[in-house]
């Protein structure tokens, strides 16, 4: 049943994917507390144009992505810095705009054919010794960064403004994160694709934060559950030849969608079995809709 | 105006309110009438934004009593609105005559001219047109005033309207406020100082329950000052020409409640 | 000259494209406006990713897109308002989790090994395949976008500018927030038709971007941005015709093009002033 694993190609999918756990699992739980789901998915897709680029020229895919990405990371932390607001419209602008000249190269310049649905939603067969490499760099440096970085993240994440009061905030931390993110989507492409790699930056984090709210356990249980959902994925999109990418999304969304329903239902048991709440006075509220209220118009300012 | 009113615009009684099932603030029971002006006293976290969301419909109650006999204007603090947003002192004005209109109809030729007498009567007329973002700290609560003008509002709260504005836009509100009551209308002024709130007709003390009410003469002994503000109260040395004042340490930070 | 400029509406292909880019940019641009004050633009990419699965199981069953599409938003419209209702997830997380979960579905149905190809158009648009069809039911939509932004002008107006305040005059901000996804779920579907999947958010935030740097009134904004739609999804059209590149492609990168243009130049007048 599980003779999948015996392909090399397969194993070095593996292996990739298990590297990626760690980083998922530790990048995983900053992107979930500071809110950078839709970065992540920016990044990735914006990695995209990188890859055709780098497939019609021939020069090293992870070397386009990863140019590309880091732009992104270094334009959205650049805007992020400077101001508020207009931060979500830009990643989506970047986002679009990436897609589109990636299209536009891979279906009208290459002729990259269907090259495009494996740079978008992962293959199998498209990790190579280089992304392993990467993917030890991205596992090690998340960890590192995790290790030393991860009290101002924390403080920041929790109230920027109070972070912000105590001196924590450094742009340069913050900076250090969303490079982080950026080289582990690209790191993520091969595997699962431009367009799903939140599937395993975002979604096992989301779900573990269900279960634990400190932070050691959260990141623990996020790195063994990216790694179980990518070891499944990979093995069923092998045995139906599909791409990874979808089929690790789709069990993760699964297993969010099971543990969500298992704790609604336990919320539900425990507040049938617990004592009823008391009943408190109920509220009274008046709101007379006087003459001199309603009678208001032209002749409201005197 | 129907002058002054004998039923008062607002009365609760043991009144509290709260995010979630505990109440942040409780035992709250004040009246405010027509034609007077309600400092409303209390540390960050006191409660005083949380009374006025309850005011403004927000919150319900977790208890007690709250009777309204109008609709509450409000002005809000400024930094919470968008500075960027695309409308003029003019729309922000006319905002106030969405109240009460069904809500398929645009406010018409009458409200415009309601709206541009409105800024005119807080000394905005010729900046009507200006970006409400371009406008100074206190221009900009000036226009909100003007909203709820526009709006009728016999109830008006205002949330820290004196935060960061100059000594001249400070004298400009508070004869704005007296102005506003001298017409009878009911006035809420949420404040941190209490020298000020010395001016107005009574004053509400509020520490996450009500620790006091009354008229300020009365009401500001030091003791209802210091279950105010938790003790955080030094008391000046004398100067020529003036008593003994009052002085409160600044609260620990600047975070603003909810 | 003017014939290289009306040579390519000549076909009944181009004609019906020309009506669609009008369509889509006159919702997109004025809707967008309200999208990017509201910093909506996650979840306009959202709505779309997470219909894919509808408009694919539409496809491969035959019926109608714009039914499969609107199943697929109302799906996950639930989905993602009930994600975002669990402590510690929140809005962005939820709706990430989501459209992960929609989209990978969406391409596990499209990409199984007996789908007929040209399932790609769902990704990238088929602006050149439109029918007299959709253009009809693309210009109803269209109206009722139109219509209800004109009767809730002045509340989403209060709303937007502030939200804690906005009861007090009258203006509930739930109400707002409702209409504007219910409408943003229209608008996603009328220009899912031309743009596909993945670059509809083009005309949703684009236009209304570049017309949020050059107009300081929230009426001009809306105008100034469904001019700047129809008139980079027109140049769009021409691109496409004349350098034979994907339609929906060409037309979505010279919307982003005109914000980058728009930021220039205000940061251009900046300078000189």
């Amino acid at each position: 049943m599980f003779e999948a694993f015996d392909y090399p190609f397969v194993q070095r999918a593996l292996v990739e994917v298990l590297l990626l756990s760690l980083a998922a699992g530790t990048l995983g739980t900053w992107i979930v507390v500071r809110g950078l789901a839709f970065y992540s998915h920016g990044v990735a897709a914006a990695a995209f144009p990188g890859l055709v680029l780098a497939d019609g020229l021939g020069f090293s895919a992870t070397l386009g992505a990863f140019g590309v990405a880091l732009l992104f990371a270094l334009t959205v932390g650049q805007l992020a810095a400077r101001g508020r607001g207009g931060h979500d419209s830009l990643t989506a602008l970047v986002l679009v705009a990436a897609l589109a000249i990636g299209v536009v190269l891979a279906s009208d310049v290459f002729h990259s054919g269907a090259n495009v649905e494996t740079l978008l939603f992962g293959s199998l067969l498209a990790v190579d010794d280089a992304d392993i490499r990467l993917a030890i760099v991205v596992a090690a440096l998340a960890l590192l960064a995790t290790w030393t970085l991860g009290q101002r993240w924390l403080a920041v994440g929790f109230d920027p403004s109070a972070a912000r009061g105590l001196g924590v905030r450094s742009p340069a931390a913050d900076l250090v994160l969303l490079v982080l993110i950026a080289l582990a989507a690209v790191a993520t492409l091969s595997a699962v694709g431009a367009l799903l790699a939140t599937a395993l930056l975002v979604v096992p984090a989301a779900t573990v934060r269900m279960a634990t709210r400190r932070m050691l356990p959260w990141q623990l249980g996020t790195i063994v559950l990216a790694a179980a959902e990518g070891t499944a994925g990979l093995w069923l999109s092998f045995e139906t030849n599909a791409p990874p990418g979808a089929t690790i999304a789709v069990i993760a969304g699964g297993i969010f969608a099971l543990v969500a329903l298992a704790r609604s239902a336990a919320t539900m048991y425990t507040r049938t079995r617990g004592v009823a709440q008391p009943l408190g006075l109920r509220p009274r509220v008046a709101f007379e809709n006087s003459p001199e209220a309603r009678s208001r118009g032209g002749e409201g300012a005197r | 105006m129907s002058g002054l009113a004998s039923a008062p615009l607002v009365r609760t009684d043991a009144l509290a309110v709260g995010y979630g099932a505990a109440p942040v603030l409780s035992d709250v029971s004040f009246d405010l009438r027509a034609g007077e002006r309600i400092g409303v006293l209390g540390p960050n976290g006191g409660g005083k934004t949380t009374l006025f969301r309850a005011l403004l419909g927000e919150l319900k109650p977790l208890g007690g009593a709250l009777d309204l006999a109008a609709r509450c204007g409000t002005v809000p603090q400024t930094e919470r609105s968008r500075l960027d947003f695309p409308v003029s002192a003019l729309d922000v004005a006319l905002m106030g005559a969405i109240a009460g209109r069904p809500w398929w109809k645009h406010p018409g030729r009458a409200e415009r001219r309601a709206a541009r007498e409105a800024l005119a009567r807080v000394g905005l007329a010729e900046l009507a047109d200006r970006s409400f973002g371009e406008l100074s700290g206190g221009q900009r609560q000036r226009v909100l005033v003007a909203r709820a003008l526009v709006q009728d509002a016999r109830i008006v709260l205002l949330d820290e309207p004196f935060t960061g504005l100059d000594a001249v836009s400070i004298r400009r509100l508070e004869d704005l406020l007296d102005e506003l009551a001298g017409e009878g209308r009911g006035v809420l002024i949420a404040t941190h100082d209490v020298e000020q709130a010395r001016a107005w007709d009574r004053v509400l003390c509020l520490n996450r329950r009500q620790v006091a009410f009354g008229p300020p003469a009365e009401t500001l002994s030091l003791d209802v000052l210091a279950a105010t503000y938790g003790g955080s109260i030094v008391t000046l040395p004398a100067v020529a020409g003036e008593g003994e004042r009052l002085a409160l340490l600044p609260p620990h930070h600047h975070d603003h409640e909810h | 000259m003017l014939d290289v400029l009306t040579e390519p509406f000549s076909q009944g292909i181009m004609q019906r494209a020309l009506l669609e880019i009008v369509i889509l940019g006159a919702v997109g641009g004025a809707l967008g406006c309200w999208i990017v004050l509201s910093e909506l633009s996650y979840g306009a990419e959202s709505l779309a990713h997470g219909m894919f699965p509808g408009l694919v199981v539409a496809a491969l069953a035959g019926i109608p897109l714009m039914l499969g599409g609107a199943a697929g938003i109302v799906v996950a419209a639930l989905a993602v308002a009930l994600a975002a209702r669990i402590p510690g997830i929140g809005r962005d997380n939820g709706v990430a989790v989501v459209v992960t979960t929609l989209f990978g579905l969406g391409v596990l149905l499209a990409l199984s090994p007996d789908v007929p190809p040209g399932i790609q158009g769902l990704l990238f648009g088929d602006i050149l395949g439109t029918t007299s069809g959709d253009l009809l039911l693309g210009a109803a939509l269209a109206a009722v976008v139109l219509v209800a932004l004109w009767l809730l002008h002045w509340r989403l107006l209060a709303v937007g500018f502030d939200r804690v305040s906005a009861g007090s005059v009258g203006a509930s901000p739930l109400l707002a927030d409702a209409a504007l996804l219910v409408l943003l779920a229209i608008a996603v579907l009328v220009a899912v038709q031309g743009l596909g999947n993945l670059l509809v958010v083009a005309v949703l935030v684009a236009p209304a971007a570049a017309a949020r740097l050059l107009c300081r009134r929230m009426l001009p904004m809306m105008v100034a941005a469904v001019a700047i739609a129809v008139v980079a999804g027109l140049a769009g059209l021409y691109l496409s015709y004349y350098a034979k590149v994907a339609a929906g492609a060409s037309v979505a990168g010279l919307m982003v093009a005109a914000y980058l243009l728009a930021r220039v130049g205000s940061l251009a007048a900046a300078a000189r002033a």
